[in-house]
């Protein structure tokens, strides 16, 4: 109980790209609903240096939002050997598509390969369920 | 023994030789199958309950009350198709003329253009045997098979020996990976990974068509020219080439001329085709049944006799605009495969759902029919990514009906 | 865990001594242990003993342990893309239209193979790292997109 709770968590902005994930679209089939779907979507993978820079720390929770929605999923920073600053890995889901914009030009295909998301730390807030 | 082959359709790889093992009528076992196709093939863990407004309800009477929403409804959308078999296709396209209703499936915003380019002749294609028997450079654009179609490399493209491919990977073949992120596969590929921005794609179409061109390639982020024109030589050397484009490249592409102008180029200097890395295990089939029909392969609205096409009857604009006020949804989960902030709309219309598993769709559908998983519970014909078709057989008996024959029912009662 | 008793009711039970020890129990013992491996015992290989030549492959290779090779398979981490079981030199050699050419394996001396979504070892002694004219193969490891398959 410090100070912290009464501060506004600071923001940083970063872009999202996505990714498949095996062990997620195996989740997927045997149930879309299930757990360890949601525990292998909601998960935001961040640049190591990017989350000493942002004080994030692992194994805590973000927020992540723009102007078309608002989620909270699970921190880690990522394997990749190089760096990958400002950029974050989402796999495919319900989550990361809860940020894709709704703008299309009228092309009829949403840009979901350019997700721009402000993220913070998510403090005690759960994380997003879709499966209520 | 003859031993038994089955198919999977777990993805659109529509692998051939699945062996499996019953216990109790179900299947318990499957062999050579990825563990995504696996996973596909075994029952899913909270099948689909048919139900109206949530409640339990009898299939008859899902059929009924399905029937009565697309027949009252001034402008219904049906959707989806990428799981389904051909003929159940082919019936939901019947359902969409007796309704009047917009037709669109997944392939809307996935790799509906290049299949386009295909099917209309402007970029070349080949099977995946072929690949296999002849290719030796192998390209992987904004694809990431390890993930998405995990036999891909060993079925057909890099690891097997084919015909004119006798000596092995190491010798016979290279694997090229062009992707914005390390993925599984770029690993494979090892020092055959470019690494390129997001959204760099089409700079590096351009300048790879450059560079064959006899002209220096230049890129606007830190790929040199002497990197761009090794690339380009691996590529114009190659006695049988194939690009299997995934969704990071169709998706970071605002048109696909310059793929292409690339194919073009390389199919004057070299021996090029192309393969979409598609996803659902009947995508294709769906664009292929369509475009028999109509001439073309998604977004279509039909009126009496008459077929409207365009963007604007892609299901994503017709939600968007809510220009829609009932949709008839066949296995897809549109609420968690779509942007969120288009998705919502479907909560504001009434739905039907056909599917094996629950989704978020289904569970915030008005109507929901459970079907027979196809490939596992149902039999029937698909297109395989590059364009063949595949019959496969049921390897179970079940008493849930398939989506085909859901649909003629549905289409009985109109 | 399995014991020596329940190898024991596996084998042939007939103290044949082909596999070199003096009865079919200290055979399990020395299975157990991995002193032996289960191809060990000729007689199993008879088409009568299928079932149990199969369920003793399956107890005695299990995933996550080394091998008598050395190898290891992280069960945990594989997807069953199988580019390891097209890839390997003997799997090519034992069954070159069949693994080595991207199918279903139809030769039972495979040393790689994929069931239930995940690759499955038996035959492990033909591994080309293994024996008297072994050799550096790293064909399963730099295949395998996961890093799956390790050796110690
Ligand atoms: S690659 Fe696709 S079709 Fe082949 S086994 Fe895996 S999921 Fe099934
Ligand atoms: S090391 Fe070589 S011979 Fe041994 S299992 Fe791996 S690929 Fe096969
Ligand atoms: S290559 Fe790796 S992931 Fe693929 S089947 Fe073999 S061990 Fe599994």
């Amino acid at each position: 109980m410090g100070f912290g709770q009464f501060l506004k968590a600071p923001e940083y902005d970063i872009k999202i790209i996505t990714y498949r994930d095996v062990f997620q679209s195996t989740a997927l089939e045997s149930s879309g609903c299930g757990d360890e779907y949601a525990e292998r979507s909601a998960v935001i993978l961040l640049d190591k240096g990017d989350m000493k820079k942002m004080v994030l720390k692992d194994g805590r929770k973000a927020v992540l939002k723009n102007n078309f929605g608002r989620i909270v999923v699970h921190l880690r920073p990522s394997s990749y050997e190089e760096g990958h600053e400002g950029i974050g890995y989402m796999t495919n889901s319900p989550w990361s598509n809860a940020l894709v914009s709704s703008e299309t030009g009228g092309s009829g295909v949403p840009k979901f390969k350019m997700i721009k998301v402000s993220i913070s730390d998510a403090k005690d807030e759960k994380v997003t369920s879709f499966d209520e | 023994m003859e031993k038994e082959y089955y198919v999977c359709t777990g993805c659109g790889l529509l692998c051939d030789d699945i062996e499996i093992e019953l216990d109790g009528g179900k299947v318990s076992k499957v062999n050579n199958a990825c563990l995504k196709g696996v996973a596909r093939l075994k029952e899913c863990n909270r099948p689909a309950e048919c139900s109206i407004d949530g409640a339990p309800a009898s299939l008859d009477d899902a059929i009924i009350e399905a029937a009565r929403i697309l027949k009252e409804a001034d402008s219904p959308v049906i959707f989806g198709m990428g799981n389904s078999t051909s003929q159940a296709q082919k019936n939901a396209i019947e359902v969409a003329k007796r309704t009047g209703a917009y037709f669109d499936d997944t392939s809307s915003f996935c790799q509906g253009p290049v299949v386009e380019a295909i099917l209309e002749g402007s970029i070349r294609t080949c099977t995946l045997d072929e690949v296999k028997d002849k290719a030796d450079v192998i390209v992987y654009w904004g694809a990431d098979p390890s993930n998405s179609h995990p036999r891909h490399l060993s079925k057909y493209t890099y690891f097997p020996r084919g015909k004119e491919r006798q000596r092995g990977w190491e010798e016979d073949r290279t694997a090229i990976c062009i992707d914005v992120r390390k993925s599984d596969t770029a690993t494979i590929c090892g020092d055959k990974f470019y690494q390129i921005p997001p959204q760099a794609d089409e700079e590096l179409l351009n300048a790879l068509t450059n560079g064959l061109s006899g002209k220096v390639p230049k890129v606007s982020f830190g790929m040199g020219p002497k990197k761009i024109l090794e690339l380009a030589n691996m590529l114009k050397k190659a006695e049988f080439g194939v690009i299997c484009v995934g969704l990071g490249l169709v998706y970071s592409l605002e048109e696909i001329e310059p793929l292409v102008r690339l194919m073009d180029k390389l199919n004057e200097v070299s021996n090029f085709h192309l393969i979409p890395m598609v996803g659902q295990y009947n995508m294709r089939g769906s664009n292929h049944n369509l475009h028999e029909e109509t001439g073309y392969i998604n977004r279509v609205k039909f009126t009496g006799n008459d077929v409207e096409h365009g963007a604007h009857c892609s299901v994503v604009e017709l939600l968007r605009t809510r220009t829609v006020d009932a949709a008839l949804i066949i296995g897809s989960d549109p609420m968690s495969s779509l942007p969120g902030s288009i998705a919502k709309e479907l909560l504001d219309i009434p739905v039907i759902t056909i599917d094996p598993c629950n989704t978020l769709t289904s569970r915030k559908a008005k109507v929901s029919i459970p079907a027979a998983t196809a490939g596992s519970e149902c039999g029937g014909t698909a297109v395989r990514m590059d364009g063949v078709e595949v019959e496969f057989k049921a390897m179970t008996e079940t008493d849930r009906m398939c989506d085909a024959e859901i649909l003629e029912r549905i289409m009985g009662e109109l | 865990m399995t014991n020596a008793l329940e190898i024991y009711q596996l084998l042939p039970k007939t103290n044949c001594k082909q596999c070199g020890k003096a009865t079919c129990m200290a055979f399990a013992a020395a299975l157990l242990s991995r002193e032996v491996v289960v191809d060990d015992c000729p007689p199993l290989k008879e088409d009568k003993f299928k079932e149990n030549y199969e369920k003793l492959s399956e107890i005695i290779t299990p995933a996550g342990e080394a091998s008598e090779s050395g190898m290891i398979v992280h069960t945990e981490k594989c997807i069953g893309c199988g580019n390891c079981v097209v890839a390997c030199p003997v799997n090519v050699a034992e069954d070159p239209y069949g693994a080595g050419s991207g199918k279903a394996p139809t030769s039972d001396n495979v040393i790689l193979r994929v069931e239930d979504g995940v690759v499955r070892l038996s035959n492990v002694s033909q591994c080309r790292r293994f024996g008297k004219n072994k050799i550096l193969c790293n064909g399963c490891i730099v295949t395998c997109p996961t890093k799956a398959i390790e050796f110690v």
